[in-house]
């Protein structure tokens, strides 16, 4: 026997975390665009699509941060840190490529310094992540090693029912064994079925491509320039994408008060790269393509022990030009060697 | 034989001659729906080649990009009235010389393809009469009317709500073939002129400051609007610029390529409504 969560019993649920001081979040559909966001009961969540265009990083590493506020006066010179709101939070009905995206980032950010913007939103949040029943054409996740139900970065694993009534609960850490103990007045207890996690064929081979990127031989080779021939330089694909994390400290303000902020950069762009003399060392589309590639496939791995990727597709989803990563490492595995 | 059969032989002989160095055209995408820019150089790569009605991108943003046509040699590409427009508009503009560029025109109509003959922009002189005539696709004109129908204040809530999806991502600068700045504003950043943050001013920031200078310079190819990740309703704005500009200075955005651009010229008839 597992324990169920009925449909029915899901605005319950959000009551009785509401009153334990947590704000929920969930997948919403809202001015033509997808993304997780505060929700009040089930019916504002968007559940049934296979990924929301934004991703959850957005949550915990957002687009812009206030970092320090500074005001400066004849009398006094004043300076604020400014911290991330301490607010406890739950997120409903996260794609396991997303919540994967989160613990592929952990290390990252705790590295050589602890990034209290990204661990204190971390350490407040719970992630209940939902299997998948539906794929697409885009989808990868296999190809990067995890799954349609892979249970990495979620604290709580739901699957959903065959008849469609309500998922199949388990805890998986014990954030997540201590969030159902609130509401286990809530879950039942049943023998229904869960629904089949979809067939996702793997559509490159990683080992193979990660052999090929860490050969030096390959860095200056002729496959870079054919294959981002297509790349327009946007930076959709990276600011799309659950893993990807660089960022640019700015400074808003005149002499005498501003604000210091935390925003999202992108390898796809020539400015990110370029130096104060003027010279750029990624001076074409090409090099900053193969950089990202070479990123998320060789030196993450060889910094982290992991691929900075979780295989949600949505570089290749949603990219103007209909290129992406799939096809770039498809295409390194088809190489004759 | 089809057009697109026409074409491919026609690009690879071309191609085998040495007349062009390059075929910018399409080919198939990632699905089934999908048609993605395909780059030939070979007679044998020509072969893949696709046209049918789902090649609706503007290929023009490629003529512009990373000095593709500075060595003076000759590219051919496949180009859609909106497109031919764009090319119009480069060329009025000095980013292209006309006789680098071979077309190869065609026209989606009621789902089919159609051939649009000539191959040298002067061929397309008469598509600008027809296409300034034309009226933009009803969804466009009943957003826009429903916009129009709006107080500034709900307006202004309503751009804020658009705008606050936005990523800058730049996704619709890189797309449009009129953005083929060197530099653009927003990334100097000695001085920063345009703050890199996504908050409310930002937004507005980079979205009014595209605006701007795309009046007047606009395609209406969607290109900007389908390239959006977030879905902002771009051809909204491009919409209402391209009718002010019509409207107060007669002026149809790459009409064809000899014509003056809008804001960079004097008319003694131009009129001063703005200037009390």
């Amino acid at each position: 026997m597992t324990r169920i969560l009925l449909k029915n019993k899901l605005d319950d649920c959000i009551a009785a975390w509401q009153k334990a001081g947590y704000s929920v979040l969930a997948p919403v559909q809202r001015h033509d665009m997808s993304s997780f966001d505060e929700v009040q009961k089930g019916s504002d969540m968007a559940l049934d699509l296979i990924l929301t265009e934004r991703t959850i990083k957005d949550q915990f590493f957002p687009q812009t941060e206030p970092l320090i506020k500074y005001n400066i006066s004849k009398k006094e010179i004043a300076s604020e840190t400014m911290t991330p709101p301490d607010k406890k939070r739950v997120f409903f009905g996260v794609r396991p490529c997303d919540a994967s995206g989160l613990a592929i980032d952990d290390p990252l950010f705790g590295w050589d310094y602890k990034d209290d913007y990204w661990f204190k939103r971390r350490e407040n949040s719970v992630i209940i992540s939902i299997a998948c029943t539906e794929a697409d054409d885009f989808c990868m996740c296999t190809s990067v090693k995890l799954s349609p139900d892979s249970t990495k970065g979620a604290d709580v694993m739901l699957r959903p029912l065959a008849n469609g009534n309500g998922w199949q609960v388990d805890a998986v850490s014990d954030r997540g064994t201590a969030l159902l103990e609130s509401v286990s007045s809530l879950l039942e207890e049943s023998s229904d079925e869960a629904a089949p996690v979809p067939q996702v064929a793997e559509k490159f081979d990683v080992e193979k491509v990660m052999e090929w990127l860490g050969d030096k031989e390959n860095f200056e080779s002729q496959f870079w320039k054919d294959i981002s021939m297509r790349c327009i330089g946007c930076g959709s694909c990276t600011f799309l994408c659950p893993t990807c994390h660089c960022f640019d400290i700015q400074d808003e303000g005149d002499t005498y008060q501003g604000i210091r902020r935390k925003n999202w950069d992108s390898c796809s762009f020539a400015l990110f790269t370029m130096h104060t003399s003027g010279h750029n060392p990624r001076n074409a589309q090409s090099t900053r393509w193969r950089q990202r590639i070479m990123h998320k496939f060789n030196y993450y791995r060889g910094k982290f022990g992991v691929n900075s990727c979780s295989g949600c597709g949505r570089c290749t989803r949603q990219c103007p030009v209909d290129m992406g990563i799939t096809e770039t490492l498809q295409a390194i595995t088809n190489l004759p060697r | 034989m089809g057009i697109q059969e026409q074409y491919r032989s026609e690009a690879a002989s071309l191609l085998s001659s040495g007349e062009v160095k390059l075929v910018i055209g399409f080919g198939p995408g990632t699905t089934a729906d999908r048609r993605r820019a395909l780059f030939a150089r070979t007679a044998e790569e020509a072969e893949k080649l696709v046209l049918d009605p789902a090649c609706i991108a503007n290929l023009t943003t490629y003529l512009v990009a990373g000095g593709l046509l500075s060595d003076g040699k000759k590219v051919a590409i496949f180009l859609k009235p909106d497109a031919i427009r764009s090319l119009n508009i480069l060329i009025s503009e000095s980013q292209v010389k006309p006789e680098q560029v071979v077309i190869f025109g065609y026209t989606i109509e009621n789902n089919e393809i159609k051939e649009l003959p000539g191959h040298s922009i002067g061929d397309f002189a008469n598509l600008g009469e027809k296409l300034r005539t034309a009226t933009a696709p009803p969804s466009v004109q009943q957003e826009a009317e429903k916009l129009e129908a709006m107080s500034p204040a709900e307006r202004f809530e309503y751009w804020k709500e658009q705008f606050a999806k936005c990523i800058k991502c730049y996704a619709c600068r890189q797309a449009c073939p009129m953005c083929y700045c060197r530099r653009c504003i927003v990334d100097v950043n000695q001085p920063q002129w345009v703050s890199t943050s996504s908050h409310t001013l930002g937004n507005f920031e980079w979205n009014l400051v595209r605006a701007f200078h795309l009046a007047g310079r606009c395609a209406a190819c969607g290109a900007c609007d389908r390239a959006c990740p977030v879905n902002i309703p771009l051809r909204l704005i491009n919409y209402r610029m391209g009718k002010e500009v019509k409207e107060a200075f007669d002026y149809y955005a790459g009409e064809s390529s000899d014509q003056n651009p809008v804001l960079a010229s004097f008319s003694q008839d131009d009129p001063e409504t703005f200037i009390l």
